[in-house]
């Protein structure tokens, strides 16, 4: 598999390193749902067949976070930015 | 007994090189394979089968060897299973039959043989329960002594083996007459090429056979368009190399086999290298495999398919016969007759199964090239069979080969034919393969499919026939198994390791560190 690093070009998956779902977001912990959030946002994960991003740790080159928007039929990746910035 | 052509292709015969098979001291030429050299020295019997230790001799030509499996090497680099046809001649080789107690020519445990009504596959070992005492001490030994093929080396390998990435805008898979073509294609368009070819020689069939290339001879016009690669600067040259796996994103996994022509890898030098190949496009110019024609104890020593004849006589100048019988059920069975004649090969028989062949092609027969040859013997809508002079299980492993004789079955009855060699090249029939399973190609000769891997821009097929074939690599749409990236994901070709140590050893090696 092969990723394009916004800072260092396509780059083999092999220097990245994965972190997992990144379409989850840490709740609001003073919401009077929190624990039912916290609990969706700890244990639950959707597992799609298609579209799906992610976080990866660039950790063998510019050692940054991206989320990459990858197809898990096809590990076609579609889009690979720098993480913290909102879409 | 040597039986060596004059007009050997692209063996030396100035630089000869000594070898041992089983014990025996032998003398090859550079350029042979050990199949070529151990053809040429007349040594037809080269191995012992899996379960009823049935004669096995060499069948083919290349990488799709089946039968002339031996141990290659001694001490802690002895690797058993190693094909006669694909391992190239050095001075000092070293191989041996496998299988076999106490010797290939007499085997005792060719008695199972003898057995194999009741050996059937499926067979359950313990119905030799009886007494109980004996399955640990007699039974079980002797099953498990029974069962293998080669013996693996007992010390740790003292060879190194690396890893390295290429990265290229045309990978090309196979330097025979396409892949160069693609090449030389690919390199005037200005496009970085790798060319990866299992053969120690460029050139694949052109090599094997006697082609022209628009007027010019094949080999000529492989030397001429190697040389335009090697100008130009762009190309990248691997020979002893094999793409063996497709993976995401045009990634391709190669073995390249550095040091495996010589005796010992000098200081400082891997004996093998994997390549991890990043290739905007490939082609896959693997050409094809000819296919055996299913008949009686097609097995034995001294059957040979047609197109491995042809290979040897013109490629390494070996005789595989003295005299011999063709078998065929398509036209490119009958290119034999020509390559025989030419070579001084009595052709005892002509064998067409088909109603009735082209008439071009039988009377083709009746003309050899070298007038002091009689003409083949000639016979369509025949079967045939092959059978070893004596049917007693001690006198085929004493005489496996020499007398080879191939009954002709004709409406009128059963001709026998003695002969050494059989040379045969088949092609499905109707019954054999289902019509819903296209193998395009030429008439007896199947195309590899190419190993599965789910990829976006899978590799082209570069002919003609591309739209008809079935490459059987699943669609960017089809849902495949979502795996957790973070258990790093072996490469499934690399894991699996086909029998090679070099692979066996990588693959662990990334599996830990990747």
């Amino acid at each position: 598999m092969r990723i394009p690093c916004p800072f260092c070009g396509e780059r083999d998956a092999q220097e990245f390193a994965y972190l997992g779902d990144a379409t989850v977001e840490r709740p609001d912990g003073d919401a009077p749902d929190a624990l039912r959030a916290f609990h969706a946002y700890v244990y639950l994960r959707a597992n799609p067949a298609g579209l799906h991003r992610e976080y990866w740790h660039h950790v063998g080159g510019c050692r940054s976070w991206l989320v990459v928007t990858r197809d898990t039929r096809s590990h076609a990746v579609t889009a690979a930015e720098l993480a913290g910035r909102k879409p | 007994m040597t039986r060596r052509l004059a007009i050997a292709g692209a063996v030396d015969p100035a630089r000869p090189l000594g070898f041992t098979f089983d014990g025996r001291h032998y003398t090859g030429m550079a350029g042979d394979t050990l199949a070529s050299a151990l053809i040429a020295n007349g040594v037809d019997l080269v191995g012992r089968s899996f379960k009823y230790h049935r004669p096995r001799g060499i069948l083919s030509a290349g990488g799709e060897e089946p039968n002339a499996l031996v141990e290659l090497r001694s001490g802690a680099r002895r690797e058993p299973n190693v094909k006669a046809t694909t391992i190239e001649l050095y001075d000092g080789l070293e191989a041996r039959s496998q299988n076999r107690w106490p010797s290939l020519r007499f085997d005792l445990m060719s008695l199972n043989s003898l057995f194999s009504p009741i050996f059937v596959a499926g067979f359950y070992y313990k119905t030799f329960m009886w007494p109980a005492a004996f399955w640990e001490r007699v039974y079980e030994p002797l099953i498990r002594r029974a069962a293998g093929l080669g013996r693996v080396a007992a010390e740790a390998d003292p060879d190194s083996y690396e890893r390295a990435y290429a990265f290229c805008d045309v990978l090309v898979i196979g330097a025979g007459p396409t892949g160069l073509a693609a090449a030389q294609a690919a390199v005037r368009a200005g496009a970085r090429v790798i060319l990866c070819d299992e053969d120690f020689r460029p050139g694949g069939r052109l090599t094997l056979e006697r082609l022209t290339i628009s007027g010019e001879a094949g080999e000529s016009w492989a030397a001429a368009v190697l040389a335009e690669l090697a100008a130009s600067g762009r190309v990248t040259i691997m020979p002893r190399t094999t793409v063996f796996g497709v993976y995401d994103h045009g990634t391709y996994g190669a073995l390249e086999r550095v040091a495996d022509h010589l005796p010992a890898p000098p200081a400082h030098m891997p004996r093998q290298r994997l390549w991890r190949i990043v290739a905007s496009r490939a082609v896959l110019a693997a050409g094809a495999v000819e296919r055996p024609i299913g008949f009686g104890a097609n097995d034995l020593p001294g059957i040979m398919l047609a197109g491995a004849v042809r290979g040897y006589i013109n490629r390494f100048g070996a005789l595989p016969g003295r005299r011999m019988a063709l078998f065929t059920n398509n036209d490119d069975g009958w290119k034999t007759v020509a390559d025989a004649a030419q070579a001084g090969i009595e052709l005892a028989a002509v064998i067409d199964s088909r109603p009735s062949p082209p008439a071009e092609l039988v009377a083709q027969r009746n003309a050899p090239a070298s007038a002091s040859l009689p003409a083949a013997k000639y016979a369509r809508r025949s079967a045939v069979s092959a059978c070893a002079p004596s049917r007693s299980a001690a006198r085929m492993a004493r005489r496996p080969a020499c007398r080879s004789i191939c009954s002709l079955c004709r409406a009128a009855g059963i001709r026998r034919l003695p002969c050494s060699r059989i040379s045969a090249s088949g092609r499905p029939g109707t019954g054999q393969l289902p019509p819903s399973c296209p193998r395009p190609g030429r008439a007896g000769w199947s195309r590899p499919v190419p190993p599965p891997g789910p990829s976006p821009s899978p590799p082209v097929w570069p002919t003609a026939c591309a739209p008809a074939l079935r490459p059987h690599l699943p669609a960017a749409s089809s849902p495949s198994i979502v795996r957790c990236p973070r258990q790093r994901r072996k490469p499934r070709a690399l894991s699996r390791s086909g029998g090679s140590r070099a692979a066996g050893a990588r693959s662990s090696s990334i599996s830990s560190t990747m």
